[in-house]
């Protein structure tokens, strides 16, 4: 994104609409920090500016990963989801992808409102591959893996900066435990926020084998929570 | 994706909080999904929700709601909110009659949707709990505007501009409920909440 100084009147309207802060005025004009924008476009497709001064030119490898990762209404090409790109739990009622006796974890970077660079993103990654953990194919971060048993991703994209990236992992439940250790220790290396999802299947009454795990251990975890009501066909009884 | 899952709040103020999405499986049952995706959205429009969208073609607060349930294509995710459990459970009621294949996830409450899922007569499939906020922590805006960005998971509504409406309801210029409309236009897909968004934000210009 950039706005044209030729044209902008110094209204100042569009600077609070940036969710990464990064419009700024200099010099009598409003300007844009290209290497903190993530391109996701809230400026300009707020209309707010008064001379349509905010310009968006879709960028080359690898820039152009901050618009797929950071504007929801760009689908990803490789899953076919807009987005963050990943279906996730939401159609597990159909697709089958967490199966009971298997923890399903989302570890959402930049979430919330602080924006990553895929660096960050990588740490954690070879961090949860070495904990066996294995990530999901269909996953526009695990598609960034050069080693995808390694989770070490492309090194051409390492310096990028979204909006948000969910490194999305399947493992059996047993190793729940080793692998919230292991995540608490990276976490205390990384120059952002990330937030943790953990999923899995649930038994008629509703409840889920997990919860006992995370009751034991004492990781709090909120009360509101999102859950598939399985009117999805054909059904998927994993 | 997770946009619905990690919203924060009071047990008070989740109460009123209750987003629906809608997406078909990619490659199993998406081909021809766009209509039916299309009827979920009309089954949850029938029924007053506060918000309601299309993440490939905006929300209620940008285009007209009609016209974006006859529009949906195959592979977008659709989306709504009710403020109001009941409504919840006459849509899945509605959903479950109509039988029409598409996996919906509900967010809210974790207790209070399984109890409505279960007066619906539909069974949980699967569940996804929130382990909140890992990492540098301390960068992070305050509580009460993370009440309010959290309800856009996209992070489309900024800290800033929610800061300048809370300033701005505190001079008077504007109210809370057109300030939380403001915030709700640049969420596209239609999950934010304007009605919890109002609330808090007369809280937070109270202090």
């Amino acid at each position: 994104m950039r706005i044209d100084p030729e044209v902008c009147i110094a209204c100042e309207v569009c600077v609070p609409y940036c969710p990464m802060e990064a419009i700024t005025m200099k010099d009598d004009v409003a300007v844009i920090d290209e290497d903190e924008c993530v391109d996701c476009a809230v400026c300009l497709k707020s209309g707010v500016c008064p001379v349509d001064c905010i310009i968006f030119e879709p960028a080359p490898w690898p820039r152009s990963l901050r618009t797929t990762f950071s504007d929801p209404r760009t689908e990803h090409k490789e899953t076919k989801i807009a987005g963050r790109g990943t279906e996730e739990m939401k159609t597990n009622d159909v697709t089958g992808r967490f199966k009971r006796g298997w923890v399903g974890m989302g570890c959402e970077f930049g979430r919330p409102g602080i924006g990553t660079r895929f660096r960050d993103v990588d740490k954690v990654a070879q961090v949860l591959a070495k904990q066996g953990a294995e990530f999901e194919p269909k996953n526009p971060v695990t598609i960034l893996m050069e080693d995808k048993k390694a989770g070490k991703l492309r090194k051409d994209v390492l310096n990028e900066k979204v909006l948000s990236a969910i490194i999305e992992c399947i493992f059996p439940i047993e190793k729940f435990k080793d692998i919230i250790d292991a995540l608490k220790e990276v976490a205390k290396q990384v120059d952002t926020v990330f937030s943790v999802e953990v999923i899995n299947r649930a038994d008629p009454d509703g409840s889920y084998p997990l919860r006992k795990l995370l009751d034991e251990t004492g990781i709090p975890c909120y009360i509101n929570g999102k859950q598939n009501v399985g009117l999805g066909r054909p059904l998927a009884n994993v | 994706m997770t946009h619905t899952l990690h919203r924060q709040g009071t047990r008070e103020s989740l109460s009123r909080d209750y987003p629906l999405v809608a997406v078909m499986a990619h490659g199993i049952n998406d081909k021809g999904g766009g209509p039916k995706l299309g009827k979920f959205l009309e089954i949850c429009w029938r029924h007053g929700p506060v918000n309601l969208g299309d993440m490939k073609q905006g929300s209620v607060f940008t285009y007209n709601a009609e016209k974006i349930y006859k529009n949906v294509s195959d592979t977008t995710i659709v989306e709504c909110v009710f403020d109001d459990l009941n409504k919840v459970e006459a849509v899945l009621r509605d959903l479950k009659k109509e039988d029409l294949g598409v996996p919906v996830v509900v967010s809210g409450l974790t207790d209070k949707v399984r109890e409505c899922c279960q007066k619906a007569g539909l069974e949980i499939h699967t569940v996804a709990q929130s382990l909140g906020v890992w990492g540098d922590t301390s960068r992070l805006p305050s509580k009460d505007i993370l009440e309010i960005t959290t309800m856009c998971g996209h992070a489309m509504v900024s800290s800033s501009l929610i800061e300048m409406m809370i300033e701005d309801i505190k001079k008077g210029t504007i109210t809370p409920e057109k300030a939380a409309e403001k915030l709700a236009k640049p969420c596209e897909c239609g999950i934010f909440n304007p009605t919890r968004a109002a609330e808090l934000l007369a809280k937070a210009a109270a202090k």
